[in-house]
């Protein structure tokens, strides 16, 4: 090889290197921060106390100067909203993608398909605002009507958009896996008399199941780790609620809330930041690599 | 499966087992005829619900659409006033320095408002009289003293100028039928007022005309003044910096791992690696970004730069799994082709495998770029979510991009915003819309169909 050749096989091996690293640096740089977080306050308390007010005191002997790390009612909201918003997105996605290979016309496809390819396009900013502007207020003046307490700054709203927001995503994952099936399982079905319906039933379903619950898992990492709808249209206070007309906060909220603003990079406060990202990154990433292996072992099962 | 159908159909199974025909029974409804109009109602109902699946997403889509719309066409136009003004030297210079420092500290909402009572019987009430000053937006004193100070000449003479109105004026002409009262304190606008736009609308003193400033300006606090150039401009270094870094790292990535790794242990884990990348939320790179280039390497915080960086680690894993993708495609023939041709392996792939790939590499690029355009969180970490009403001249300068001003835009509570916002949103939709539509230009007329 020449030298000019060797020199580029270099680079790509020092990119492919540097990509890895990434993940390496993620870890260390917010694995550090999280370690200086803990020895200012215990593990325990952070994991399973119940009373979040980072608020850092002005004056050093002021009363209550440590503030309390007690992260369960931001675990709780933040689990809370991605429910409320995998309600809304699996049988979406899911009914969206069955119909769309099993029952719909090319032309309705062809429609149908695009709709949903925007939805997925649209910049979650886009979605934060239709949550604050349209959806919270639709929802407060129902929740009048039927005579229910709803906060402006809802669970409800904050997790229905945010399901809108997954429905997309949930709906090209399944139909992936829809499509996977063997179709000389679904021709046998239909030879045997069975309806679309029980086709998809008693037999796609079962076949494409462990497909299916990949993209959920998928589904819920995405709902867990998205910022800017809830810190646009979720609450700041955290309260230990499974009410999802009040407000709740989420983990990115109070990782955007703690860090924005000039700051000083020991605190309690800024370094709590860092435990909250870690605890998400752990989470996230633990749904990311079961979904991923059960999606393998699908494929495999179905190859 | 007859065990999962439910009751009919064991009654039919059971008929069966009797050698009876399900079909004949003696009286009213057969189990059969009852089980298949059931099979028929489920189906029926599971269609549907397939379908209002499709369409609740679609009529969530057209809500979000028609509201920014609705909310956003009334920012593209701007209310103007036509007022004589009488750039009078008592007011702006009396001792006639012609210095710079006086002129920008004179009293520019004096002239207007003198201007105003000319148009008015002047003996009204002075409490009439502020609510007609109030016609006029903050952002007309400013015009003012900009126009004194480029051209001191000014001074001493008079004219008629086209002067901004305010912000509940602008909105309330755009937006109102002016036909009635009703609905006036909506937009703040009083009784009064409205007789005295009335009254302007009929001497033909008021018009509404395209608004450059929203193209050209700022941020600003006053919503008739402020303006996405700085942020837009904002966006357009931290791509630049983000696809300068993002594209060859990870071309790179994906070229050395199709092209040469071997396949084993350590390459299997670096594919799940990525994966793991593109999946993990972007609010964590914002943290990585703050604690890296901001702490350790001192980056000066809320620049493009630093934004471009951040989004350069959010989309490498993106471009490198669409790479791989697009080389995946590249048959082996080519490659096999070009080493019987005594092409080196390094040769082969970036002469040969690479070149077949680019549109589809391209492609990718093109969609990773849409992905950092609308990208916030990381950002507001790192501190791009300052106030500024300057436009970044460098990658260093402190800046904002689109989507986080609208977001600024959001929280801020004054009336005006909310147009203010839904522009913006139309402005970042649109470019979204043309970045796509390259990338499936591309894709349509480079790819290459083996």
């Amino acid at each position: 090889m020449r030298t000019s050749d060797r020199i580029i096989k270099a680079f790509l091996q020092l990119s492919t290197v540097l990509s890895v690293l990434i993940t390496v640096l993620i870890v260390l740089s917010v694995f550090s921060e999280t370690m200086r977080f803990f020895s200012h306050v215990s593990p325990l308390n952070f994991f399973f106390g119940t009373e979040w007010s980072p608020q850092t005191a002005i004056r050093a002997d002021q009363a209550g100067s440590s503030g309390s790390f007690g992260a369960v009612p931001i675990f709780v909201g933040t689990v809370m909203i991605a429910a409320i918003a995998m309600a809304v997105a699996t049988p979406l996605g899911l009914l969206a993608a069955i119909y769309l290979s099993v029952y719909a016309t090319p032309r309705f496809r062809n429609a149908a398909k695009p709709v949903l390819e925007i939805l997925a396009g649209i910049p979650t900013v886009v979605y934060g605002y239709f949550a604050v502007v349209a959806f919270a207020p639709l929802i407060r003046s129902a929740g009048d009507y039927l005579g229910l307490e709803v906060a402006s700054e809802s669970a409800l709203a904050a997790g229905v958009v945010m399901g809108i927001m997954i429905t997309p995503f949930i709906m090209s994952l399944s139909e992936d896996v829809i499509s996977a099936v063997p179709k000389s399982l679904i021709y046998g079905s239909f030879a045997m008399g069975a309806t679309p319906y029980e086709t998809v039933r008693h037999v796609i379903i079962p076949a494409a199941f462990s497909g299916i619950i990949g993209a959920v898992l998928l589904g819920i990492s995405r709902g867990i780790g998205e910022t800017m709808i809830v810190v646009m249209a979720a609450g700041l206070s955290a309260k230990l609620t499974v009410n999802p007309l009040e407000a709740v906060t989420t983990a990115t909220v109070q990782i955007v809330t703690l860090l924005v603003g000039d700051h000083e990079f020991d605190s309690p406060k800024t370094l709590a930041a860092f435990a909250l990202g870690f605890a998400l990154f752990i989470m996230t990433f633990l749904l990311n690599m079961a979904a991923q292996i059960i999606v393998k072992r699908y494929r495999q099962q179905n190859a | 499966m007859l065990k999962r159908t439910g009751r009919q159909a064991r009654l039919v199974l059971r008929r069966i087992q009797k050698n009876k025909n399900p079909f004949v029974f003696s009286y009213g409804v057969t189990p059969a005829q009852k089980w298949i109009a059931g099979r028929k109602r489920r189906e029926k109902q599971f269609k549907f619900f397939g379908f209002i699946s499709i369409a609740l997403s679609a009529l969530f889509l057209g809500s979000l659409i028609l509201n920014i719309l609705g909310n956003g066409y009334s920012a593209f136009t701007r209310v103007q006033l036509y007022i004589p003004i009488e750039f009078s030297k008592e007011i702006l210079d009396p001792e006639g320095t012609n210095d710079p420092a006086v002129l920008s500290k004179a009293d520019y909402r004096k002239l207007v408002r003198n201007g105003l009572l000319y148009l008015f019987p002047a003996d009204m009430p002075r409490a009439q009289k502020f609510e007609l000053y109030a016609l006029v937006s903050k952002a007309g004193y400013y015009q003012l003293c900009e126009m004194v100070i480029n051209d001191p000449s000014l001074v001493g003479r008079r004219g008629e100028l086209w002067l901004p109105a305010a912000s509940n004026v602008d909105m309330f002409i755009k937006r109102h039928s002016l036909k009635s009262e009703i609905g006036i304190s909506h937009y703040k606008v009083s009784t009064r007022q409205f007789s005295m736009l009335k009254e302007l609308i009929d001497k033909e003193r008021l018009r509404k005309v395209f608004n450059r400033q929203f193209f050209t300006g700022g941020d600003s606090q006053e919503p008739e003044q402020a303006g996405i150039l700085g942020s837009f401009i904002g966006s357009l270094f931290t791509i630049f910096v983000c696809i300068a870094v993002a594209f060859p790292l990870g071309v790179a990535t994906a070229l050395y791992l199709e092209e040469f790794a071997k396949e084993n242990w350590l390459t299997d884990l670096i594919e799940i690696n990525i994966n793991n990348l593109a999946a993990v939320p972007s609010i964590i790179y914002g943290l990585l970004g703050l604690s890296i280039y901001i702490n350790i390497l001192g980056m000066p915080r809320s620049s493009t730069l630093v934004g471009g960086l951040v989004l350069a680690l959010l989309v490498m894993p993106v471009i490198v799994i669409a790479t791989r993708n697009a080389l995946r495609a590249v048959p082996h023939s080519v490659r096999y082709a070009a080493l019987a041709m005594g092409a080196n392996p390094v040769q082969v792939a970036m002469h040969h495998t690479f070149i077949y790939a680019l549109p589809g590499i391209m492609t990718g690029v093109i969609l990773s770029i849409a992905r950092a355009l609308g990208e916030t969180s990381p950002l507001l970490l790192i501190g791009m979510v300052a106030f500024l009403t300057d436009i970044p001249k460098t990658i260093t300068d402190p800046a904002t991009t689109l989507p986080v001003q609208v977001y600024l835009w959001t929280n801020n509570p004054e009336f005006g915003f909310v147009e203010n916002t839904a522009a913006a949103i139309i402005v970042l939709l649109f470019v979204l819309v043309v970045i796509n539509a390259l990338a499936a230009w591309v894709r349509q007329r480079f790819e290459i169909k083996w």
